[in-house]
C-alpha cells in the first residue's frame, strides 16, 4: 500500500507560543481513507495455437491500454482537430472491443505553460471533449471518468514547440 | 542554505494612497544599518546562515541599506566595530545553546551608541531558527513604525512537483529557508490553509478514482477526505472567518465554481457556464471574483453570490488566468506574448477597482500564483525562468521585489 507521510510541524507552529511537539508521523489509511493501491503491471504471454485469444476475448490491462490512441491538442484549444478525429474513432472500437471488460478513465494534460487550476480545466475539456466524441461512436458514458493533471504529467521535457505538442493530450487508461 | 535576492525592479519608494501608481525615489534616502554578530555557540557555518537569513529579512522590510559584511564583536562591547561607526544603525546579536539544546536568541539596535531596542528568543528546536530571524525583523519594522509585516512570520504552503504525477507538499517560511515536507508520496496538489492560525489544510489528492479534497489537522495529525468530484476538485479559497471554502468541481466534467459549507458540509453551484469557470476568490462575504474563458480567452470577472449577474474586472491582457484579491485592489497573471520562447511571457498586473490605472509588477519569466498578505502589504507569487523556480515577494508599497529559490522540483501551487 502506497503510503502518504503526514509529518506534523505542530512545534513549528507553535513557536512563539513557546510549546513544542516532536513531530508525528500518521498514516492516512488509518482514518479509513483508503488510497489506491499501486501494482506491478500484468505480465502477458503469447501463445500460439488453438490457445490464442479471440478478439472478444478479455485481455491485460496493460496490451488493451496500448491498443489506444492519445488525442494531441492545439495551443489553448480543447476542440478535437479533424486529424485527431481517427485516433478517436479507433480508440472508440478498442473500448467496445478488447477493452470492453473495462471502465476507461481519460487523462487530460497540458504543455508547461501554467500550473494554475485554469491549465488543469483545459486538460479536463480536453478529456471532456474526447468523452462527447467516445459517446457519440457508441462507447457507454458510465464506464468513462475524467482527470486532469494540468502540466504535472509530461511526456516530453524538452523546450521545444515539438515538445509541447506532445504534452498537449489525452491519454486513456483503463480501470478493471 | 543560499538565499539568492534579486532586487527586479528599479529601487524606489512609492508615495501616494493609489498602490497602482508609481513614484520614484532614490534609494539613498534609506538609513544604513550593520549587523554585528557576537555568538558563542554554534558552528561558524550555521552562524554563517543565520546572518544571511537575518539580512534577507532587514532587506524585505526595506526600511535600510543594509551592509552585507559579516562582522563579530563581544556582546557586551560599548562600541560598535569600527567599520560601522558611520552606521545609522546597528543591530548585533548572539546566538546561545541552552544545555537543554534550545536556541536563544538576544539582540539589540543600537543607534548613535545608544540601545534602542533589545529583546530576548527561546525555542526547543533550533530547526525553527529562521522564523527568529523573521521576528527580529518583524519587531524592528514594529519599532520604526512601518505598515505591519506581520505576513514576514506568517508559513507558507506549497506543492513540489519531483517527478510526472508525482509530488510533495511542504511547510516552509516566506524564504523557503525552512522547509518541512509534510505529505509525502503519491500526487497531492493545490495546498490551501483551512485558517487564519495555518494548523490545518486543505489539497487535492489525483491518487484515488477520483480527484479529492483532504483536510489535515496538524496537531492531531489526522487527515481525513471531505469530497471527491469526476474531473476537478480544487479548494480555490477560504473565507476570513475560515466557514467557507470556493471549490472548484467538474462532476459532469464541466468545471464550475460551488460554495462549500464547513458547518452542514454542504455545497451549492456559483457559476453555471459551459466554458472554463475556476479559481473563485473571496472578495468580501457576498462577492467573489474568478477566471472564465466567456469571452473566448480566460480573463478575471466578479460576481455577487445572490445574483447571476457577472461582471468583467480586466480589460488588459491576452490570457489572464489567475489572481488575487484584497479590497479594491486586485492582481492578475496576465499572458504578455504567444511566442513560447519569449523572456517575458506571464507578468503580474496590480488594478484597483476605483482606478483605471495598471501596474505591472513583473517583467521576466512566467510568474503565477499570485497571493496577497491578509493586511495586502505584501504579494507571494511563483516564478519560474530558466528552469528555476521560486518563491518571490512583493512589497508593493516599496516597490521591491524579492525572489528566493527552490533547490529542487517544481513549485505547483502554494499558499500563505
Amino acid at each position: 500500500m502506497k503510503k502518504l507521510v503526514i509529518a506534523s510541524v505542530s512545534a513549528a507552529l507553535l513557536i512563539f507560543s513557546g510549546c513544542s511537539k516532536e513531530p508525528k508521523v500518521i498514516d492516512p489509511s488509518e482514518n479509513g481513507d483508503s488510497m489506491v493501491e499501486e501494482v506491478e503491471s500484468v505480465t502477458t504471454e503469447i501463445i500460439n495455437g488453438d490457445n490464442t485469444m479471440t478478439s472478444n476475448s478479455p485481455i491485460s490491462i496493460s496490451v488493451a491500454e496500448g491498443k489506444f490512441n492519445s488525442v494531441y491538442f492545439a495551443f489553448d484549444k480543447f476542440t478535437i482537430n479533424s486529424d485527431m478525429k481517427d485516433n478517436v474513432s479507433n480508440s472508440a472500437t478498442v473500448a467496445n472491443g478488447v477493452a470492453s471488460a473495462y471502465n476507461i478513465k481519460l487523462e487530460g494534460n497540458c504543455d508547461e505553460w501554467g500550473s494554475d487550476e485554469y491549465n488543469f480545466a483545459l486538460g479536463l475539456k480536453r478529456a471532456n471533449a474526447v468523452k462527447k466524441s467516445l459517446i457519440s461512436e457508441g462507447v457507454d458514458s458510465s464506464r468513462i471518468s475524467m482527470v486532469s493533471f494540468g502540466e504535472s504529467n509530461p511526456t516530453c521535457n524538452d523546450k521545444t514547440k515539438e515538445c509541447w505538442s506532445k504534452n498537449r493530450r489525452v491519454d486513456f487508461k483503463l480501470l478493471p | 542554505m543560499k538565499i539568492l535576492f534579486s532586487l527586479i525592479m528599479s529601487i524606489s519608494l512609492l508615495f501616494g494612497v493609489d498602490a497602482t501608481i508609481d513614484v520614484i525615489k532614490k534609494v539613498d534616502t534609506l538609513p544604513s544599518i550593520a549587523i554585528e554578530d557576537s555568538s558563542t555557540s554554534y558552528t561558524n557555518r550555521f552562524k554563517l546562515k543565520f546572518f544571511k537569513v537575518l539580512v534577507a529579512d532587514l532587506n524585505v522590510i526595506s526600511l535600510f541599506n543594509v551592509d552585507q559584511n559579516y562582522r563579530t564583536t563581544e556582546y557586551d562591547n560599548g562600541d560598535v566595530v569600527f567599520e560601522n561607526k558611520d552606521m545609522k544603525y546597528v543591530l548585533r546579536y548572539q546566538l546561545i545553546e541552552s544545555d537543554s539544546g534550545a536556541f536563544n536568541l538576544e539582540y539589540k539596535l543600537i543607534k548613535n551608541n545608544e540601545i534602542i531596542l533589545a529583546k530576548h528568543y527561546k525555542i526547543k528546536n533550533s530547526s525553527y531558527n529562521v522564523f527568529i530571524s523573521h521576528a527580529v525583523a518583524y519587531d524592528i519594522n514594529k519599532f520604526m513604525g512601518a505598515s505591519s509585516v506581520e505576513w514576514m512570520k506568517k508559513k507558507v504552503i506549497f506543492s513540489r512537483v519531483v517527478a510526472p504525477k508525482k509530488s510533495e507538499i511542504v511547510i516552509s517560511d516566506y524564504t523557503l529557508s525552512y522547509q518541512k515536507v509534510i505529505v509525502k508520496g503519491g500526487f497531492n496538489l493545490f495546498p490551501k490553509w483551512a485558517t487564519k492560525k495555518q494548523n490545518s489544510f486543505y489539497y487535492t489528492s489525483l491518487d484515488r478514482d477520483k480527484p479529492s479534497l483532504f483536510y489535515v489537522d496538524i496537531k492531531k495529525g489526522t487527515n481525513s477526505l471531505l469530497l471527491e468530484s469526476d474531473g476537478m476538485m480544487i479548494c480555490s479559497d477560504v473565507s476570513k472567518d475560515s466557514k467557507k471554502l470556493l471549490l472548484t468541481m467538474a462532476p459532469k466534467g464541466q468545471p464550475d465554481i460551488y460554495l462549500y459549507n464547513v458547518d452542514t458540509k454542504r455545497y451549492k453551484k456559483v457559476t453555471s457556464y459551459r466554458g472554463i469557470d475556476v479559481a473563485g476568490k473571496f472578495m468580501n462575504n457576498n462577492e467573489i471574483i474568478f477566471v472564465s474563458n466567456r469571452l473566448g480567452y480566460p480573463n478575471i470577472f466578479s460576481k455577487r453570490l445572490d445574483t447571476n449577474e457577472v461582471e468583467q474586472m480586466v480589460y488588459y491582457g491576452k490570457s489572464n488566468s489567475a489572481c488575487s484579491v484584497n479590497g479594491d485592489y486586485i492582481v492578475y497573471k496576465a499572458r504578455e506574448t504567444s511566442n513560447l520562447f519569449s523572456k517575458n511571457t506571464f507578468n503580474l498586473h496590480l488594478i484597483s477597482r476605483k482606478t483605471d490605472f495598471i501596474r505591472r509588477l513583473t517583467a521576466t519569466g512566467i510568474n503565477e500564483f499570485p497571493k496577497f498578505s491578509r493586511d495586502g502589504d505584501a504579494i507571494l507569487f511563483i516564478k519560474n525562468y530558466k528552469s528555476q523556480s521560486s518563491i518571490g515577494i512583493i512589497r508593493l508599497n516599496h516597490n521591491k521585489n524579492y525572489l528566493f529559490p527552490l533547490k529542487y522540483g517544481k513549485v505547483q501551487s502554494m499558499d500563505w
